[in-house]
């Protein structure tokens, strides 16, 4: 085997369209790599990185073999592109049956004998003498795979090569990939978790946009590298699947039935309206005449820093606060002070905060803490009904956490509560759902998960969201408007 | 002074007062908090239960101001920024008194008189007056104008509990009871039902008793079992252990959170429980000493109930309030210069398991004063659901005030009657068990049995274990747990 591959602050341009940023990587010789990560993240631009492709703008990357074996979509493409144009050139009015599949496979072939095994096992036999452009995808495909394999390579990029192979060839090829594991080093580029072979020993996740500490994310156009997982490491691995079950599966939000269903809100109406809203401590002023209303479908961002009444703000809204009662507040519908109860504001409202989390202390199942978001309280006094158990369940098979429906809820990791939390929050589908600090106390990883689930809700219900954080600078990409609050002296 | 009204009843009446208590169902609830809305409730004080109390009303949709002494307001005394702080309508009693619809008296016992005094003239025609005890009515004789309608609804925990609950979206165990020498319109029940919802009581199960058969079994449990108990056994056990050379610090950690470790096992299981986390040769050790215990203390339990049901009690008591309380606040200074109360906690790991193995005496005792308590309450006349709630539900609450600062802070916390019965039975208990401590040696307090071997008898193990099993408490026990069944796993 060759050397170490080694990519340092490495940002790679691609066709101006797509950029990968700051990539970090090194590969030794003895290790075999899935890359994997969200839809458009670059996985393969960082797979073809290797393989020479793009331009690097800054950054270095050294010990890039020679003689790569490649096979990817864009490889395939663009040689059907190639056989194309070699009928578009004909001038000369024949029908050009282009190249034919042996030439394909045998012209420049580095292990002629390999070359005639493969075919035969991926049933190519009578295919030879056919021109390569008129095989199925699927033949392509095949087609690819044999001249990578029989390429003697220093180094076998696969990028989805299962997809489109047929239950018989995905076999065949994973035990010849299993033969090869000794020799030579491998990455593979899997959309899908569970079709990572045995062998691979470590896992790149990328993402299209880099989330930094504050839970802010960037630009939308680059790609990252964002997590590197061992795969000894059980617990990053099982919490990388979780986030890859998130990102990659089709995901729809739980719809909630009539039993559980919340009264209709009059659409012309704003959500919150708060007028010249004043919080104060004995002489000490904490928010002063605020005005704010919120519309259905009109994301905000309140942000400020510690003691500039973000909470005592939120509280307001939620009605936690007692001064609820001597302001001019419009929530949901109810003019507040006007013999409504508290339940009847906290209905329309989903909320998750690290406070929450800190009080949410029981032992109660994950099942339940779910179910308990139906009622707006922190664990059950009733039995849960079927009905609700079931919408429960969807949303635990939505988290990937099926498999702890019945688990208590404070056996969990810190990350999978806030989840947890999340679903809890959702589950009555609120027309407004406030997320405090959502991320905050979260590790890289489940401050991904939160996010990726963040950015499912926003996206696929008609819940309007409230998303607070500490910096203005911080934004979240969906949100268009913006409240800053400021420390009063 | 003041008419026991109890003593004033027929023995047929005082008998079926006594025996009022009903656990109510949740569905026994569907008007929710409709029989108050729109009235105008006005809470006379405002310390933690009358806040939080207020709180939650509020929070359920009805309309909550306070009431405070002209003074409270000038000098913004803490109940005035409590109530302002939290947005409330605050005034003096001539100001809102007359406008009130249901009038919350949530100022302690002791003022209950000179209060209701004040406030019954201000009261409109008809108006509700509300208790959290029965003390008042029932041991003090207060008369309330025929028109108004007087009802009690307490909260079985401390205020600050009685809010916590209500946010996450519960309550606590209330008991209810209307006072039917004053329930002109007959409505005081459903007024009482729609307080309780309004607190989240009716979540977490609401008795309904009777204004006698709380007073008559509060009182017994608070100074026997409740407090009694815990006091005389924290300065018992700390002697003994310091006594047969353990540990000074550890001595005072082991009881100082010993009790609460202890009776948390029996708010979740009972008694049963309770002795089950033993091994079993110390389970048979603590149910030998236990059944000890009661043989010695029962003529003590016996000597309560009855000073409470003849009215002797609260007699004395209030001679004592007329005295400018000379023997209560001479008793706390006393129960401050106890060898327990000064000697702080030591730094030392004690494991959960070790609270039980070490402090077998401890469970015997809780064993024996809850089932003396529970048996006495019952023998006179007390229905076993009031029984249980004033004997074992209540133990670990106390419990806990004494994990947070020993002697000083159940005291603190605990009503001047709960306190002042409390050293009543203290001075009788200590001299009563001192015969019995004579024998008491560090493996049943402070360092265990020797696990040298864990054999029992058969036979033996068997016994006690329907012994514990059969007990009347137990019994009543499983029910009520089981009622709060979904409540158990938060609380």
């Amino acid at each position: 085997m060759g050397n170490s591959i080694s990519l340092k602050k490495a940002t790679v341009a691609f066709d101006e369209r797509f950029t990968l940023t700051e990539i970090d990587w090194s590969i030794t010789p003895s290790q075999h790599w899935m890359i994997t990560g969200s839809n458009g993240s670059g996985k393969s631009a960082l797979a073809a990185v290797l393989a020479g492709m793009g331009e690097i703008t800054t950054g270095q990357i050294s010990g890039l073999p020679k003689n790569v074996g490649l096979v990817s979509f864009e490889a395939q493409a663009e040689l059907i592109a190639q056989e194309l144009k070699k009928d578009d050139a004909d001038i000369m009015d024949v029908i050009s049956v282009g190249t034919p599949v042996r030439e394909m496979i045998f012209d420049q072939c580095a292990d002629p004998e390999l070359a005639t095994q493969l075919v035969e096992k991926f049933g190519l036999s009578a295919l030879l003498d056919r021109a390569f452009r008129k095989l199925s995808t699927g033949e392509t495909r095949k087609v690819m795979l044999i001249r990578a394999l029989s390429s003697k390579p220093d180094l076998l990029i696969l990028d989805e090569p299962f997809d489109g192979l047929d239950v018989d060839a995905l076999a065949m090829l994973q035990a010849h990939l299993e033969t090869l594991i000794s020799t030579v080093p491998m990455v593979l580029v899997l959309n899908r978790f569970d079709e990572m072979p045995d062998f691979i020993t470590h896992v790149a996740y990328m993402d299209k946009t880099v989330i930094d500490k504050k839970g802010n994310e960037g630009k939308n156009d680059a790609g990252h590298l964002t997590l590197i997982i061992d795969r000894q490491d059980k617990t990053a691995f099982n919490e990388l699947y979780q986030l890859l079950h998130l990102k990659t599966t089709d995901l729809n939000i739980p719809e909630i039935d009539a039993a559980n269903k919340l009264p209709e809100l009059d659409p012309s109406q704003p959500l919150v309206c708060l007028k010249n809203a004043t919080i104060k401590y004995g002489d000490t002023i904490i928010v002063d005449k605020l005005n704010w209303t919120i519309e259905p479908n009109q994301h905000w961002q309140l942000s400020g820093p510690n003691g500039s009444g973000k909470t005592g703000v939120l509280s307001l809204i939620t009605g936690d606060h007692p001064q609820c009662y001597t302001n001019d507040i419009f929530v949901f519908g109810f003019q507040r002070g006007n013999g409504e109860s508290i339940w009847q504001i906290k209905q329309f409202i989903g909320y998750v905060s690290t406070s929450l989390q800190w009080e949410y202390r029981v032992s109660t199942s994950c099942r339940n803490v779910i179910v308990s978001g139906l009622y707006d309280s922190i664990g059950m006094y009733s039995k849960a009904t079927d009905s609700q158990k079931k919408i429960a369940d969807e949303w635990l098979e939505l988290l990937g956490m099926k498999d702890r429906a019945d688990s208590p809820f404070n056996k969990l990791s810190y990350g999978d509560q806030r989840l947890l939390l999340i679903a809890r929050a959702m589950v009555k589908r609120p027309p407004l759902l406030i997320l405090d600090e959502p991320c905050l106390g979260l590790d890289d990883m489940n401050r991904q998960l939160v996010l990726a689930l963040i950015e499912k809700i926003c996206a696929g219900s008609e819940t309007t969201v409230l998303y607070v954080n500490h910096h203005a600078e911080d934004r979240i990409s969906g949100i268009e408007h913006y409240l800053e609050l400021v420390k009063k002296q | 002074m003041s008419n026991n009204y109890f003593n004033t009843l027929p023995l047929r009446e005082q008998l079926a007062q006594l025996a009022k208590c009903r656990f109510m169902d949740i569905s026994e609830f569907p008007e929710g908090v409709d029989a108050l809305k729109g009235k105008k409730i006005v809470v006379i004080g405002c310390g933690a239960q009358g806040l939080n109390q207020g709180l939650n009303l509020r929070d359920s949709g009805l309309d909550v101001s306070y009431t405070l002494r002209a003074a409270a307001i000038a000098e913004k005394r803490q109940s005035w920024k409590n109530a302002t702080e939290n947005g409330f309508v605050v005034g003096t009693y001539d100001e809102l008194i007359p406008t009130a619809d249901v009038v919350l008296n949530l100022t302690p016992d002791k003022q209950h008189t000179p209060v209701v005094k004040e406030i019954m003239p201000l009261m409109k025609k008809g108006a509700c007056l509300s208790y959290s005890h029965g003390f008042n009515i029932v041991e003090e004789g207060m008369q309330i104008r025929e028109d108004l309608t007087v009802i009690m609804v307490a909260p079985k925990c401390p205020g600050s509990e009685v809010r916590a609950e209500y946010v996450r979206g519960f309550g606590v165990p209330t008991l209810i009871a209307v006072h039917e020498d004053n329930d002109p319109k007959g409505e005081g029940l459903a007024l009482a039902k729609a307080y309780a919802v309004g607190t989240g009581g009716h979540k977490a199960g609401v008795l309904m008793s009777s204004f006698i058969a709380e007073v008559k079994s509060d009182l017994m449990g608070e100074q026997t079992i409740l407090c009694g108990m815990l006091q005389t056994g924290s300065i018992l056990c700390f002697d003994k252990m310091v006594e047969e050379g353990i540990d000074a610090g550890y001595a005072s950690r082991l009881i100082q959170y010993g009790w609460e470790t202890v009776t948390e096992a029996l708010k979740y299981g009972g008694v049963t429980n309770m002795l089950d986390r033993l091994s079993n040769p110390a389970k048979i050790k603590a149910f030998d000493l236990s059944e000890e215990l009661k043989v010695i203390m029962r003529p003590l339990y016996n000597k309560h109930q009855d000073d409470i049901i003849s009215g002797h009690f609260s007699k004395t008591m209030m001679e004592d309030w007329a005295n400018d309380d000379v023997n209560l606040l001479g008793w706390r200074a006393e129960t401050a210069e106890t060898n327990f109360e000064k000697t702080p906690a030591g730094d030392v790991e004690i494991s959960e398991q070790e609270f039980f193995d070490n402090g077998i005496l401890m469970v015997a005792m809780v064993k024996a004063g809850v089932e003396l308590a529970f048996e006495t309450m019952t023998a006179a006349g007390i229905i076993a659901e009031s029984a249980y709630y004033e004997s074992l539900h209540e133990t670990p609450l106390i419990a806990n005030t004494i994990a947070r600062k020993k002697l000083y802070e159940m005291n603190a916390t605990i009503s001047d009657t709960a306190e002042y019965g409390c050293y009543l039975y203290n001075h009788a208990c200590l001299p009563l068990l001192a015969d019995f401590m004579k024998d008491i040696k560090t493996d049943v307090i402070g360092k265990g049995l020797s696990t040298d071997d864990n054999g029992v008898d058969n036979a033996r193990l068997i016994e006690v274990n329907e012994a514990l099993r059969s007990h009347p408490v137990e019994a009543i026990g499983s029910v009520l747990r089981g009622h709060m069944a979904d409540m158990k796993k938060i609380v």
